[in-house]
């Protein structure tokens, strides 16, 4: 029923009411991402996940565990099957010669190991642990991560990557709405570590699509990743979070520089 | 289930949770995952913080000399999903560690199980999230069967 209207008050009112069904539609639909996500489900597909995966290593998994030559097999053997498939079969393919030269880097080298140094965009956007996403205010989305306790912020106002500006390690991101999942455009990354023990270059682009699954209990990243200097084509990893309303962020202040290593493990 | 199929599945666990225990960095370049060692103590000290929580002991060695050694766990997140908090280890306890000794330091090891001497068992995430996957797989071996 309409409500009772008086005067330019009342025409105000009404003109809020007819718009109303947008939007909290529109309002419903953002909010659908919007809280905290964090360790993958304990599932099979959920445990490959919980870093990267693609879709090569997926089916690699689930054809393991479909032979009922591997059902005595213990899942970390199949998991760690799944992981290397997808890394000879699909991701070292995509790596061009300048990026095979250092590949795969040494993880006695890693920055966050020694200097704990925090990680690059494309280790970071896949970080174990929680992700957490919030509106601030009409025009951004923050997504801060347990990991590092790191923080991006993605403009959501149509707004260009500054001119000029110098590639950050998180780099400068903008982000749209396609419906119910959110996407996200990354630029201006400085030159760092891949999560699967290669470089890239700031030429570096990523488009990153969150979508909540039907459920609603699980928040799937798929990331296109590319690279004119470190890769042939572009790539597509992804990533799983669980709903975890009550999971906290803690603070990350407590890292210290790791210097006694062993060099050559050539090991995750 | 064989006793031998029992031992697999435990080491599998273990060896699971050598890789979800240091996220933040490479397991392998500090810990040798291949061995694992008992250390007895009393803890000094322990800090439920992030990236790794941190235990203190004070470990006698076959002279009777103390040495300090640390235990490196999970973060906090991993441990806490297990129920863990600051609370969880105190100073002043008996405790005994097994863990993956470091490659190059002789008194660092990271966490897999701390045993009290009232035999009260401390575990990370890995083991509890690899029995629900295991289910996982017996339920997909059942209806595979079901469909011949």
């Amino acid at each position: 029923m309409l409500p009772v209207l008086n005067g330019q008050l009342g025409l105000l009112v009404l003109i809020v009411w007819a718009w109303s069904p947008a939007l909290s539609g529109a309002q419903s639909v953002h909010s659908q991402l919007e809280g905290m996500w964090s360790n993958p489900p304990a599932t099979a597909i959920g445990a490959l996940c919980g870093f990267y995966c693609t879709d090569a290593g997926i089916d690699r998994l689930n054809a393991l565990m479909d032979d009922p030559a591997n059902d005595a097999r213990p899942f970390p053997q199949l998991q760690a099957q799944a992981s290397a498939y997808q890394l000879e079969n699909y991701i070292r393919p995509h790596l061009t010669d300048a990026a095979l030269k250092t590949y795969p880097l040494d993880p006695a080298d890693d920055p966050g190991l020694l200097r704990c140094e925090p990680w690059g965009l494309v280790r970071q956007m896949v970080a174990p642990h929680q992700l957490e996403i919030r509106r601030r205010g009409n025009d951004r989305i923050e997504l801060h991560y347990g990991e590092w306790d790191a923080r991006r912020t993605v403009y959501m106002d149509g707004r260009k990557r500054p001119a000029n500006s110098a590639p950050s390690r998180l780099g400068f991101s903008v982000g749209r709405w396609e419906g119910e999942t959110l996407v996200v455009e990354t630029s201006g990354v400085a030159k760092n570590q891949t999560g699967w023990r290669s470089e890239h270059s700031d030429q570096l682009r990523v488009v990153e699509r969150f979508a909540r699954s039907a459920k609603g209990d699980t928040l799937l990243l798929t990331a296109t990743i590319e690279d004119p200097w470190g890769l042939r084509e572009p790539i597509v990893i992804k990533k799983i979070w669980a709903w975890a309303p009550r999971s906290e962020i803690a603070p990350y202040k407590n890292c210290e520089p790791v210097t006694a290593v062993k060099r050559g493990t050539n090991q995750p | 289930m064989t006793f031998a199929r029992r031992w697999l599945f435990a080491v599998a666990a273990l060896l699971l949770a050598a890789r979800t225990a240091a996220p933040h960095h490479s397991f392998s370049a500090v810990y040798d995952d291949k061995k694992t060692i008992d250390v007895t103590g009393v803890v000094t000290q322990f800090r439920f913080v992030n990236p790794h929580a941190l235990l203190s002991m004070d470990v006698a060695d076959e002279t009777g000399k103390v040495v300090k050694w640390t235990v490196e766990f999970a973060g906090r997140l991993n441990l806490s999903e297990v129920g863990w908090t600051a609370e969880s280890i105190k100073s002043g306890e008996r405790v005994t560690v097994t863990g993956n000794p470091a490659h190059t330091i002789p008194s660092r090891i990271a966490f897999r199980k701390l045993v009290r001497p009232d035999g009260t068992v401390l575990l990370p995430a890995g083991p509890q999230r690899l029995d629900a996957i295991e289910e996982e797989r017996r339920e997909r071996a059942r209806q595979r069967s079901l469909q011949k």
